[in-house]
């Protein structure tokens, strides 16, 4: 590898009480529509990271991810503070939080929130006296060990202070209280929300943990080794909101098989866990747009090194992963080995699906790093990658861009933006299209065959998850009826004109930010 | 002063205008506020209002000024302007409905001034920033405007012709089936009902709505301001009543609007006679098992004040369970909820229910054990059961903490699929017996 993918990168934030923007911290860019060759020229030049749109539809929101994170705590109470439609989608989530955490072994919980609930007049008057009430009652009526404040937009215009608040209650609460500023028009970026809740989690939540005296000195100094070994051997695998347990299960597996101790976190942790984060050799992320901000912080504060490098998707960035992670340990000769095997094992898995895909036209869109990592899997085993679609791009992938060997590949950057999309697809024609959510349904209305990118109950990465994509993958084209019924009795509502325009010409250069 | 609320099961008025919108046939929402709004909104009522989709253009279909930190220092009616006219140009759509977030209403941004603008393209707006109020208030805000701009006025009444309204999309998370058979039935005593969702409607037919004789609002806390919008803009009178489910409710509710619009009697008499066969010649074949398997149940329904009172008369007054506990959500006016409280006052059912009005979820759950006493070790104890919980999903592990019966019928439901499902009227009540009583032999 060239250079560090966080080379130049600053970590030293958590004086303040919220993070840089992405816009100002890394950069990127959020709208492009051209040729992969074109798309490498002017991301270097700038040009790509100062287009916006003319049309645009709507992508998502800092505040929402900023929960993903904060929200999946063990024995946490998140108060929404905005009014009542940020976050409403908790609203239908409690079963979906119980599956989770049941599928990994953990409590079930009730998802208990509170909204503020901000009206009228506490857009004139302020929001404090209601959010300080609303923060009295969590505590005193459930005791939990973590109370998370979320805040929107409408706090965020009028000034509310949220962070004196905490630091008035602070001292008469027994919970711990975090303060998460992601207020949804700050940032073009929405990933902005991963460093918001992350921010909160490292300024707030990670205390140093406590250690218990042993009887006997003898028993101390046997502690202090054991632990002192333990730590040497143990990698952090930095989670993320989309990963199943499946995921976690499969990378540990991949971790352990080198000999060393996998620990998963930050996601459905116990503040325990949090405390302890420090006593790791090594912090791995399994997606950089996620977790550079933590892992950045965390090697701040405890010295521990980190990679950061491509996800665990398909089975030559497994390998890439596998083989970074033994590196740091000096195990390079047991990581061949774990491969060689692992790789002779998957191949003669997947031959009867490769059998079946071979040839065939795919479309990839999702977060940057995974949809660049997933299509090259579906090209690694002789799908035709006809286009992708990224979120946003920016630094943490400039090398995976430059891996694409294929100059005329379409390359469409968007957040959301089912309406470029669609365009892009019809004059594509995939045979399998591949989306992160909320896309797939747009797609399935033109008629193309599809299957999500990730799912709670999907396993995706790590040499199992390649599996399941080329499994998954074939047995979608075993039946195509549904889009077909669906795009010919239903469709969607976009115009001809719109289908029939270069999704170029939406493009603006530099305005409108 | 509003108050802070506990698991909320509303969204926002911005989220209920979206998907009121969402359920106009081929109405395409502009929104004007931050970029994640209205896909995040628009997936509330995607999940957790029993799956109905993001509809026509819903979701992240939904055009977005995308407004950011710099609209807010130097105002976005500039990105609106540029949205409205790419939309009209690249969605198809009968009506364009601008809608507003918080952020753009906090600036001072003229959305509704700047929609005007392109009035000829069929583009109105509405304000409905999410501080104005919850879903409820977001569906009256985009009906107000339909009612104004779309519906065109006339002096000519047609005399047995209604509007109905209270009835709103994804927050009634079965309108469909609901808004069907409610309009099936009053079409069997010559009534004709302009529902605004319903199968068949059009933005067309809305703008007919003017020649309607009478509103019927099926709410206390929805559709009344729409109503007057009909009252002041169209000189059409309303009436509130509830959503009618089972036979008596039914019968009640023909007879409440055939009176209003002069239907005649034998008429009514007819058909509530027919119906009423129907509904018991069905309800024959739970006899058995109801009263083989002692079925009857005290009752605890946890929902808004829509559902209540129907679902709390239905099984009182038709399947002759106990009504014990009954806990409204959205009804702050201490006035109304004096009104509200006097409805279960009629029940015939020996026991009348506690009815508290909370939204906080955790003190609903502390109000409901104590509203029976506490088993002090003593050796007989008169216990809460069996027992049957009616809420939302939010209450699911409410009643498993009872050993409890459970069905969730209002908003949010994200644990049940629904398509054209409905409880209301006669047939409607059917279903809900169906999934009442599937609720206790599942597991056999």
């Amino acid at each position: 590898m060239p250079k560090l993918l966080t080379e130049n990168l600053k970590y030293n934030y958590l004086s303040a009480d919220e993070p840089p923007v992405r816009d100002e911290r890394v950069g990127g860019c959020i709208a492009y529509c051209g040729s992969c060759s074109s798309f490498q020229g002017d991301f270097k030049s700038g040009c790509a990271q100062a287009q916006n749109r003319k049309f645009s539809q709507s992508g998502g929101c800092q505040l929402g991810l900023a929960l993903g994170i904060i929200n999946s705590l063990s024995n946490v109470i998140t108060i929404v503070h905005s009014p009542l439609g940020c976050c409403s989608g908790l609203a239908g989530m409690a079963g979906v939080r119980n599956s989770n955490r049941a599928s990994r072994g953990l409590t079930t919980e009730d998802q208990t929130f509170i909204h503020t609930n901000m009206d009228e007049l506490d857009v004139v008057n302020g929001g404090i006296d209601k959010l300080t009430r609303a923060i009295l009652y969590a505590d005193k009526e459930y005791h939990p060990e973590v109370i998370a404040i979320v805040n929107g937009c409408v706090p965020g215009i009028i000034g509310d202070d949220i962070d004196s608040v905490v630091r008035e209650l602070e001292p008469q609460i027994s919970a711990r209280l975090v303060p998460v500023h992601c207020e949804g028009f700050k940032s073009r970026f929405v990933s902005s929300g991963y460093d918001a809740a992350n921010h909160g989690i490292l300024k707030y939540l990670i205390r140093d943990p406590k250690e218990y005296p042993q009887l006997t000195e003898d028993a101390q100094i046997k502690y202090d080794f054991a632990k002192k070994y333990r730590i040497s051997k143990t990698v952090n695998i930095f989670n993320v909101g989309s990963n199943s347990n499946g995921d976690e299960v499969e990378l540990s597996r991949l971790v352990s098989a080198l000999g060393l101790i996998p620990r998963v976190v930050p996601l459905n942790a116990s503040v325990d866990v949090l405390d302890h984060l420090g006593e790791a050799a090594l912090n791995v992320s399994i997606c950089a747009t996620h977790d550079d901000y933590i892992l950045g912080h965390l090697k701040e504060r405890y010295g521990t090194e980190y990679i950061l490098d491509v996800l665990p998707i398909g089975i030559n960035c497994t390998n890439t992963w596998v083989r970074k992670i033994a590196a740091h340990f000096h195990l390079e000769k047991e990581a061949e080995k774990l491969i060689e095997q692992e790789n002779k094992e998957l191949k003669e898995a997947i031959a009867p699906f490769v059998e079946i895909l071979k040839g065939k036209k795919i479309f990839v869109g999702g977060g940057e790093t995974r949809i660049l990592t997933t299509a090259d899997f579906y090209h690694s085993i002789g799908m035709e990658l006809v286009g992708v679609k990224a979120h946003n791009v920016d630094r943490f992938v400039e090398n995976l861009l430059q891996d694409i060997d294929n100059p005329d590949l379409v390359v469409e950057v968007a957040a959301g933006q089912p309406a470029e999309e669609l365009n892009v697809l019809s004059h594509l024609k995939p045979d399998i299209y591949i989306g992160h959510v909320g896309a797939n349904g747009w797609v399935t209305k033109l008629g193309i065959p599809n299957i999500p990118l990730f799912g709670m109950n999907i396993n995706y990465m790590g040499y199992s998850g390649a599996f399941e994509l080329a499994r998954r993958a074939a047995r979608a084209l075993k039946n195509t009826n549904f889009s077909k019924n669906i795009s010919r009795y239903i469709g969607h509502p976009l115009t001809e004109e719109w289908m029939n325009l270069d999704p170029k010409d939406n493009m603006i250069q530099g305005d409108l930010f | 002063m509003s108050d802070f609320i506990e698991r909320s099961k509303f969204s926002c008025a911005l989220g209920g205008a979206l998907s009121t919108i969402a359920a106009i046939p081929r109405a395409v929402p502009i929104v004007h506020a931050s970029g994640g709004c209205a896909a995040a909104l628009s997936g509330t009522y995607n999940l957790s209002a029993g799956y109905r989709g993001v509809g026509y253009c819903g979701g992240n279909m939904i055009p977005t000024s995308n407004i950011s930190q710099s609209n807010i220092v130097f105002g976005g009616e500039d990105k609106l302007v540029g949205q409205i006219e790419s939309t009209i140009k690249y969605l198809k759509g009968d009506i364009y409905i601008v809608v507003t977030g918080c952020q753009t209403e906090m600036i001072g941004d003229d959305s509704v001034g700047i929609a005007s603008r392109y009035r000829e393209y069929n583009v109105i707006g509405a304000n409905t920033p999410g501080f104005k109020g919850n879903t409820l208030r977001g569906y009256d805000e985009v009906l107000d405007v339909l009612i104004r701009e779309i519906v065109e006025k006339t002096d000519k009444k047609d005399e047995r012709t209604i509007n109905l309204l209270g009835i709103v999309p994804g927050h009634d998370v079965f309108y469909r089936g609901n808004i069907a058979y409610i309009q099936e039935l009053l079409s069997k005593v010559g009534i004709k009902v302009n529902t605004f969702f319903g199968d068949g409607e059009s933005v067309e037919k809305i703008k007919s709505y003017g020649s309607a004789a009478l509103t019927v609002v099926l709410s206390v806390t929805a559709g009344q301001l729409a109503a007057k919008t009909f009252e002041t803009v169209h000189q059409i009178p309303y009436v509130t009543t509830e959503l009618p489910i089972g036979p008596k409710a039914s019968e009640k509710f023909l007879r409440f609007i055939g009176e209003k619009l002069g239907i005649e009697k034998k008429r009514i008499d007819t058909v509530v006679e027919e119906e009423i066969r129907y509904f018991y010649s069905y309800l024959e074949r739970i006899v058995d098992v109801a009263s083989d398997l002692d079925f009857q149940r005290y009752a605890v329904v946890i929902t808004d004040s829509y559902y209540a009172y129907p679902i709390t008369d239905f099984i009182s007054e038709e399947l002759g369970w106990i009504p014990h506990f009954v806990s409204v959500n959205d009804i702050h006016d201490r006035e109304i909820q004096e009104q509200y409280r006097k409805k279960f006052e009629g029940l015939t059912s020996v026991t009348k229910p506690q009815v508290i009005f909370e939204d906080k979820v955790g003190q609903t759950a502390k109000k409901l054990r104590a509203s029976w006493p506490y088993n002090n070790n003593q050796k007989y104890y008169d216990a809460l059961g069996p027992l049957f919980v009616i809420g939302s999903v939010v209450e699911r592990n409410l009643a498993a903490q009872y050993g409890a019966g459970f069905l969730s019928v209002a908003f949010p439901v994200s644990n049940r699929a629904v398509l054209n499902k409905g409880y209301a009227g006669f047939r409607g009540a059917l279903s809900l017996t169906e999934d009442l009583l599937s609720n206790l032999v599942v597991a056999r």
